[in-house]
């Protein structure tokens, strides 16, 4: 069966602590049979988005036809943030844009004004959106999915769908918004037929968080998968086909070349 | 070393939206994965409001089952009358979730149950990850305060309370980890710092299923002394299971 990761981490360290290499990173999609990752940094989240883009960037282009590089900015920032995701979005390997509200220390109504403007960029990009949801104070489920109600042209995703006291909440809010998207990134598998039966076949992505720790994230998530009780033709959707759509590998597919 | 006979230390039963579990249907799921005992709790109103029929129902699940009883803190004499009768009826110990029952673990109003646990030499498994009321730091206080009474970390501090566990354990020590929901990376990060002997294997189910429960222990490659800890040893303790 195919499978995107539609959320992972690729980065030095988180702190002090080491992260997968590229090497093990690359190995461990290879051991999970995984074609391609969207990668996110860490570290950028605390500062310096810039540098970590680049970072990101240049990690990608080493790789162009396995990982998919998000970009972020600080929306505290105001109209700096909106110049840096023109910048990322001007390179086609970017394909879409992280925020973790917790980590970058906002929360989506704080910073409004620049918040519509930079989701009104990655929607003239055709690039989703991804935030972290399911913590409070600044990233509630509802939190997220007001931020996609301002913009509806916008691709947005719930990177964890909700979590853990946010799934019910979520399932219905994607059902309800049709520019909200569900990653299946925490909740357990008992919750799965939930969201797939509320939410709607067609708007729930795959994601593992893989990178923020060792392999054994990523088993986990695509056992939650496999042990739900859902059919083959739901997991190829979750795992595969609704990300395609969402990163349009039908009219731009990966490079297969070697960009660096 | 294949699995040990397993005990779940963590299962639900009754009705929760979007969850349902009933005995039969575990007992089946239990069969199908080697799981020779399930300590379980109830959910929905049974947790919060009705909590006589929800006892009555793991109280009443068969002898593979064996019953954590709730009392919501807030019926006062009655919830310990409750306690009471559960005792009478075999009950292995108390679940309390602060967040759906609606108190602060260190408020005054859960104090009476925590004294007749401490009295019933009950183990007292708390529902963790819930910000504000179900927070680990919140009921490492209470273990603090009852020192003679084991306290369960449930759910593990599942989703972002998880990096409050293992220093919670370590310094805590009447303080248990509950595996059912959290992540591989953080149960070897509790068994590197404190050890086996206070982790409990929980799936969680329904919510969680006993395949991903399982194989997240599984994918840690631990020696057949710590499983047998995990899986059946601990818990076998804890709850005083023959």
């Amino acid at each position: 069966m195919r499978i995107i990761d539609f959320h992972t981490h690729l980065d030095d360290r988180w702190f002090n602590q080491p992260m997968p290499s590229e090497t093990e990173f690359l190995e461990t999609l290879d051991r999970f049979e995984i074609e391609a990752a969207c990668i996110f940094t860490l570290q950028g989240f605390y500062g310096n988005c810039r540098k970590h883009n680049d970072a990101l960037a240049a990690r990608a282009r080493r790789h162009p036809d396995r990982l998919i590089p998000f970009a972020t900015v600080d929306p505290k920032l105001g109209d700096a943030a909106v110049v840096e995701l023109e910048r990322c979005l001007a390179d086609p390997l970017f394909r879409g844009v992280k925020f973790h509200p917790w980590l970058q220390a906002f929360a989506p109504s704080m910073v409004q004004s620049t918040m519509i403007e930079l989701l009104q960029c990655a929607a003239r990009r055709h690039a989703p959106v991804i935030f972290h949801d399911g913590t409070p104070p600044y990233s509630t489920t509802f939190q997220i999915a007001a931020a996609a109600r301002w913009v509806p042209q916008a691709t947005v995703v719930l990177g964890h769908s909700g979590l853990s006291d946010y799934v019910v909440a979520a399932g219905q809010l994607v059902k309800d918004i049709p520019n909200l998207y569900a990653c299946v990134c925490g909740p357990r598998a008992g919750y799965l037929p939930y969201l797939v039966q509320t939410a709607g076949i067609e708007k729930i992505v795959f994601g593992s968080d893989f990178g923020f720790t060792d392999w054994t994230i990523l088993a986990e998530f695509l056992d939650n998968i496999r042990v739900a009780d859902i059919d083959r033709p739901m997991m190829e959707c979750i795992l595969y086909n609704n990300a395609a759509r969402l990163l349009r590998l039908g009219e731009r597919p990966l490079p297969t070349a070697h960009l660096q | 070393m294949q699995h040990p006979q397993v005990i779940d230390a963590h299962v639900t039963l009754g009705q929760e939206h979007p969850l349902a579990l009933e005995a039969g249907e575990l007992l089946h799921r239990m069969d199908a994965h080697g799981i020779e005992h399930a300590i379980a709790r109830p959910m929905g109103a049974e947790l919060v409001v009705d909590n006589r029929v929800g006892n009555d129902r793991v109280l009443q699940a068969g002898p593979r089952i064996s019953g954590l009883v709730t009392a919501n803190p807030w019926y006062g004499s009655r919830a310990l009358d409750e306690l009471k009768r559960c005792r009478q009826a075999g009950a292995v110990g108390l679940f309390l979730h602060p967040s759906r029952q609606g108190f602060m673990p260190i408020e005054p109003v859960v104090a009476p149950l925590l004294e007749f646990a401490a009295e019933a030499d009950w183990p007292v498994m708390f529902h963790t990850g819930t910000y504000v009321h179900s927070d680990v730091l919140a009921v490492a206080e209470i273990a603090r305060a009852y020192p003679q009474t084991q306290f369960i970390l449930g759910c593990g501090g599942f989703a972002d309370m998880w990096f409050e566990i293992p220093g919670a354990i370590r310094d805590v020590p009447n303080l248990w980890l509950e595996t059912s929901h959290t992540l591989g990376d953080g149960i070897r990060c509790v068994l590197k710092t404190t050890g086996s002997k206070r982790v409990l294997f929980g799936s969680g189910e329904p919510s969680n299923r006993y395949a991903a429960a399982i194989n997240t222990l599984e994918n840690l490659a631990l020696d057949d002394e710590t499983k047998r800890a995990v899986f059946r040893d601990n818990a076998r303790g804890l709850f005083r299971l023959a």
